[in-house]
């Protein structure tokens, strides 16, 4: 046997992949200045192969996991001569024209590694910076209408060039933000991330050799492919359609064709795309189906490239899921997360043992800032929330995770958002409003309050799923909606789903309420202990209980 | 012999009650030791400590110290077998135990489950009042609705409340008053603040600690109050320790109030051996290897200082958030990889070690008591790497026959023969081991080659060496008695104190003063503590360390402080250690305002610990304590005849060479070839990788 095929050989140099990528996830989350990366954890960790196929990745957010491949892929075809990529260059892009995937503020860094003057893999970067320019603060703005409105536009570029530094990049990059200190010191423990991932790949090919190294890549992305194909073969077969109305009154629309060796999304019949900037890219449409694609198949798994073979996505050029350039993409994650449910939804009557009922499924971006009136600097929130998931047989949905797109994602204690942030946080619970009834019940959503303590403060929100709702499985009712409530010291009190820039001031309560998940089965079904419980728990009216559920006490 | 001093250590584990005594000649330093074994009595675990005294032969009346560590509180927790819990919170916070942080660390499986909160919604109560972070009162505390609270709570048979309000880190005094108010209200019940266990902020965390602590309380301290009864009643003079989860012991009163401290007692003790040998030996810088039977334990010790943090999870994983404890509990990274584990192929034909174990029963295939699944232990026989003629210390008749069965087996399944199934057994655990001391070492920007490797436990020098040569540590150590290490730890260990404080400073003038008045405050309140338990102050000693930051960061680096009073004088040199040790371990510094946000303070009084002799050489020639020769499996390095020493008669001095093995009755260090080995003056043996 030579050592090229000994599996257990193998199998090692995929734990050090993996373990490799976490140890890259690690040095970003330690080192970035921005919160969004180091307590949301807003970004992601990756290795590809040469060709740029991804081979691992580290924890985070899925909804990175499939874009870091995009990226070296692209920047593979426009550097494509012999001398083009040296040893210790590290290129940057964050355009979804041009590898980018996302929307400007996500900076994608690539390295490539090389051993024994091959290019063997390539390590690879993302993370969410708190502002790259362009025209409102932290770069996203709900009236953009270009891209060029949307911050700096890095069309994959050389930054690090055989390990000097391109000091006219670099500073192009910071003069272009609001917070140049923040930019740099992230841009710098990206940097810090992909080296580490590189020297510990020129390790293993050292120690094993190059062509073992290739073969465990190979072997990998095989056995993601075998996983996903033995999977794909027990689904059922044929076409699945689902037109969805949106909150904004759009219809979006999904053909999904199963044979025995094919996933295929078709979303070429879907509206225009958007003036505004809540369009998406084709890749990062693609990504979406193959988050859908890989918890159908293999949700135990790490994904690799091997993960998505047999997956295939149809777009048009010009529809809100494939933008063209110049559209504004900044709210690229709303869009995302509404084509992620929809395929997830589209499927989960036919294959409910594998996908439970619709989720609060937005991102729920909430961006607060103002004046803390202790420190007398300025504060910014950036986050995403938390929201009730749908029930599936035999289980209620959990109450207050973060959605889909979101994984290893942390929510700020309330403890530190008062001390950060001065301002008061009234309640944190769970919202008890009706919704996601059934034989298993919708998860809860969220009520978070914030007391603003000083004046000229601003709220910028953008939530879908507010006006539809969480969808049911199997005779369940739909889940809640989720908005934003701004309660005025006057006592006026308005309700948004999108909102921005709204002026807040002292005493103003901003209450984020997020949606239940969708119920499972026939509420009329579900134990009558379980509804007693219910009761008690202060999570259901004893009136409703007898109405929905025909339970009496 | 002349009078002799008796150190008892005594473990509960989850099968055996472990005794280990040392008797020390008080004249000639001459130790002896004596271990016993016997069966772990749930739910009266303190009958297993007097079993196994008795088993020991030991008298407690003549027992001049007694150390105990025990799992009983996280057997408590993980088993479920806490009581029922009140919860009593700040309004508007009821759901914050069922909230908790909101991660989904499975991300791709849309069937994950949140860990469900240990007190159900109906009995978690809400009072008004707040303070704010700087720990000022922003709303009074209405006590007015505790009484009808506390009247639910009995009629639902609750046995425990648990207080937690917000930032009570920053002022304890609504907790106070609402315990003080339970008390008076309802003297029979058990009961704790959150403050009583810790003053660091993060709202679920620590609503969280308070009500695992609550949860495990009147069963911990029952049983601490029975093992005080039982021993007293056989004559024992003193009060026994309880090894805590921060390397420390604790009195017994102490651990009694707030016995979640204890709940990584097990593993602590062992790590806390290996700081102590290092010192001991001239090696500062220590990565400690503990494998058991189930699952392997390594940390990392800086300077003979082990690092205690209060960031700790039970029941977390890639599958799971589980649920944070926020007490100081050593550094540590555990991983399913034991003896016991299993060897098994997924569907796609991959080969995998652990996490499952065969446990005591069946045990490994090996023990031929029907376990047929390969394990660790069947492959480090099967190579010949453990002396099939004397398994276990000759206790146990090596069942080959069916070791040989359970290889082959998996063998087939990944189309190899038993040798190679065998090593890719030994290869994948190795793997899975050098993952996990990376975690706690190059992955912190700690770089091995500074490090002994310090391996103990019953499976510890089994993978030592191939270990060290993965990570290319300096050299390997293989304590003396090294399966009952842990309990020699225990032994070793300090009367021990671990505070964390919350308070946010920003390293500006002005600042020296606030953090002096925040150490001299937490220093009272611990030598009071000391105080009541008749330990004077001359006796303890303090070690200050600072949590810092860059201003907008969230994440903390934390730095011994300078011994003395802190005055504006010394921020600069207390920065300047803050920018050195964050640029070691993210390899950059800024030029960024620094913030403290809190303190941690180590109280330390010295109880009579165990002082080990050092023992003159007796020469190097080793030929003595040869057994025989019998060929070994290597793994990597192939097949090789190896000399076969008995650990037992190792002496100071002694020298040999690899390819060897040295087996007593509780473990067996495997010298690859090419390494040179000495035996110390404690006959620990130190293995040279390449010789």
């Amino acid at each position: 046997m030579t050592k090229a095929n000994d599996p257990i050989t193998l199998e090692i140099i995929q734990n050090s992949l993996q373990a490799a990528a976490d140890e890259m996830f690690a040095a970003m989350r330690k080192t970035a200045m921005s919160s969004i990366i180091y307590e949301v954890l807003d970004m992601g960790t990756g290795i590809t192969d040469a060709k740029g196929r991804i081979a691992s990745s580290g924890a985070g957010i899925p909804a990175f996991i499939g874009v870091l491949d995009k990226s070296v892929q692209t920047l593979l075809r426009k550097f494509d001569k012999p001398s083009d990529i040296q040893p210790g260059d590290v290129f940057i892009t964050n355009d979804p024209y041009h590898g980018g995937v996302t929307h400007l503020n996500d900076l994608v860094l690539a390295m490539p590694v090389f051993a024994g003057g091959d290019l063997i893999a390539w390590t690879a970067n993302i993370a969410h910076n708190s502002d790259v320019g362009g025209m409102a603060p932290g770069s996203l703005s709900g009236e953009a209408t270009e891209i060029f409105q949307e911050g700096l536009r890095l069309p994959c570029v050389k930054l690090i060039s055989a390990g000097e530094t391109d000091d006219a990049v670099m500073d192009i990059i910071t003069v272009n933000s609001r917070m140049p200190d923040f930019l740099l010191g992230d841009v710098w423990a990206a940097i810090a991330s992909v080296r580490i991932g590189a020297r510990r790949l020129e390790d293993l090919a050292l120690k094993y050799g190059v062509t073992t190294f290739n073969a465990a890549m190979e072997s990998f992305a095989a056995f993601g492919e075998a996983t996903a194909r033995a999977e794909l073969g027990k689904l059922p077969k044929g076409t699945f359609e689902l037109s969805e109305e949106q909150d904004d009154g759009r219809v979006f629309n999904v053909k999904i064709t199963i044979s025995d060796d094919e996933f295929t999304v078709d979303l070429r019949d879907n509206p225009d795309q958007d003036t505004g900037p809540t369009n998406t890219s084709r890749d990062g449409t693609v990504v979406c189906a193959q988050m859908v694609f890989k918890s159908l198949t293999d949700p135990d798994t790490p994904a690799n490239d091997g993960s998505f073979r047999p997956l295939k996505v149809l777009t048009r050029e010009g529809s809100v899921f494939h933008a063209r350039e110049p559209a504004a993409i900044g709210f690229y994650f709303e869009t995302e997360v509404r084509v992620y449910d929809l395929i997830w939804r589209c499927l989960a009557p036919h294959v409910p043992e594998r996908l439970p009922a619709g989720h609060f499924s937005s991102i729920c971006g909430t961006f607060v800032g103002g004046i803390h009136p202790d420190t007398g600097r300025q504060y910014t929130i950036i986050e995403p929330q938390l929201g009730g998931w749908g029930a599936w047989e035999g289980r209620d949905g959990n109450p207050c995770i973060f959605s889909g797109f979101h994984g290893e994602t942390y929510n700020t204690p309330a403890e530190i958002s008062e001390s950060r942030n001065g301002l008061f946080v009234d309640r944190m619970e769970l919202n008890t409003e009706p919704g996601g009834e059934g034989k298993f019940t919708g998860g809860r959503g969220l009520r978070l309050e914030y007391r603003i303590r000083t004046n000229s403060g601003f709220l910028t929100a953008g939530y879908t799923r507010s006006r539809i709702k969480p969808w049911p499985l199997e005779g369940g009712a739909e889940g809640s909606g989720n908005y934003v409530e701004v309660l005025k010291t006057d006592g006026s009190q308005e309700k948004y789903s999108f909102v921005s820039g709204l002026p807040v001031n002292t005493d103003d309560v901003i209450r984020i309420v997020t949606a239940s998940g969708g119920g499972y089965g026939d509420p009329k079904e579900r134990d009558a202990a379980r509804v007693r419980e219910d009761i008690k728990n202060g999570l259901l009216s004893a009136e409703r209980a007898a109405v929905v559920y025909g339970v009496s006490i | 012999m002349g009078r002799t001093t008796r150190r008892v250590a005594t473990d509960v584990g989850g099968t055996f009650t472990d005794l280990v005594c040392f008797e020390t000649d008080q004249d000639t330093g001459a130790s002896r030791i004596v271990t016993a074994k016997s069966d772990t009595t749930p739910p009266d675990f303190e009958k297993g400590v007097l079993d196994v005294l008795e088993r020991g032969g030991i008298d407690p009346s003549g027992v001049d110290f007694l150390a105990h560590g025990t799992t009983v509180v996280i057997n408590a927790l993980t088993e479920r077998k806490g009581v029922k819990v009140g919860l009593v919170t700040t309004e508007g916070f009821r759901d914050t135990l069922e909230i908790a942080r909101g991660n989904r660390p499975d991300f791709f499986n849309l069937h994950y489950e949140k860990p469900v909160p240990f007190v159900p919604r109906h009995l978690r109560a809400e009072l008004p009042g707040r303070m704010t972070y700087t720990g000022e009162e922003r709303a009074p505390l209405d006590l007015s609705g505790l009484p009808a609270i506390l009247d639910a709570f009995r009629a639902e048979g609750v046995e425990a409340v648990a207080i937690s309000f917000l930032h009570s880190y920053a002022d304890t005094a609504h907790e106070e008053a609402a315990l003080a108010e339970v008390q008076r209200l309802w003297p029979e019940v058990s009961v704790v603040s959150s403050h009583q266990i810790t003053r660091e902020w993060r709202e679920y965390e620590r609503t969280n600690t308070a009500v695992l602590s609550a949860y495990v309380q009147p069963v911990a301290a029952r049983y601490l109050r029975r093992l005080d009864e039982g021993l007293a009643s056989r004559g024992f003079g003193g009060r026994p320790y309880i090894m805590q989860s921060n390397c420390g012991i604790d009195s017994l009163d102490a651990t009694s109030r707030t016995p979640i401290t204890m709940v990584e007692s097990g593993p602590a003790s062992g790590i806390w051996g290996a700081a102590e040998l290092g010192r001991l030996i001239g090696e500062p810088n220590v990565l400690a290897l503990d494998i058991g039977g189930t699952t392997a334990k390594c940390s990392l010790i800086e300077n003979g200082e082990v690092r205690i943090m209060t960031d700790y999870w039970i029941e977390r994983s890639r599958k799971s958030a589980g649920y944070p404890i926020m007490v100081p509990v050593v550094d540590l990274v555990e991983i399913g990889n034991g003896g016991g584990s299993i060897a098994w192929v997924d569907d796609f034909g991959k080969l995998h070690v652990g996490p499952q174990s065969a446990g005591a029963l069946p045990g490994p295939a090996a023990y031929g008591r029907g376990g047929t699944e390969a394990t660790t232990t069947d492959a480090n026989l099967w190579l010949g790497r453990i002396n099939r003629d004397y398994f276990c210390g000759g206790a146990i008749q090596a069942d080959m026959a069916a070791v040989e069965s359970s290889i082959r087996s998996l063998g087939e399944k990944l189309d190899v023969g038993p040798d190679q199934a065998a090593e890719g057994i030994i290869r994948i655990a190795n793997n899975n081991m050098v993952n996990a001391l990376k975690l706690v070492s190059l992955n912190r920007g700690f770089d091995t080659r500074d490090f002994t490797l310090l391996a103990f436990g019953g499976g510890g020098a089994m993978h030592a060496v191939a270990l060290g040569q993965e990570l290319q540590v300096k050299k390997v150590v293989v304590p003396a008695a090294a399966s009952v290490f842990s309990a020699w730890g225990m032994m070793m260990s300090d009367l021990r104190r671990d505070y964390f404080v919350t308070h946010l400073v920003e390293l500006a003038e002005g600042a020296g003063n606030k953090i002096e008045s925040t150490f001299a405050e937490t220093e009272a309140k611990a030598l009071a503590t000391f105080a009541e338990e008749r330990v004077g102050a001359d006796r303890i000693t303090f070690l200050r360390y600072g949590k810092f930051r860059y201003q907008n960061q969230e994440h903390t680096t934390e730095v011994l402080l300078p011994e003395g009073a802190i005055t504006d004088a010394s921020l600069a040199r207390i920065a300047e250690d803050f920018h050195k040790t964050y640029e070691r371990e993210y390899t950059y510094r800024l030029d960024a305002p620094v913030e403290m946000v809190g303190i941690h303070l180590v109280a330390k009084a010295e109880v009579g610990k165990l002082e080990m002799r050092p023992e003159p050489s007796g020469g190097s020639d080793a030929s003595d304590a040869v057994k025989g020769r019998r060929m070994v499996d290597y793994a990597l390095e192939g097949k090789h005849e190896a000399t076969i020493y008995d650990g037992e008669a190792l002496r100071a001095g002694m020298a040999l060479k690899g390819p060897a093995i040295v087996e007593d009755s509780g473990a067996t260090a495997v010298i690859h070839p090419g390494n040179a080995v000495e035996v110390d003056a404690y006959r620990n043996i130190h293995i040279t990788l390449e010789g």
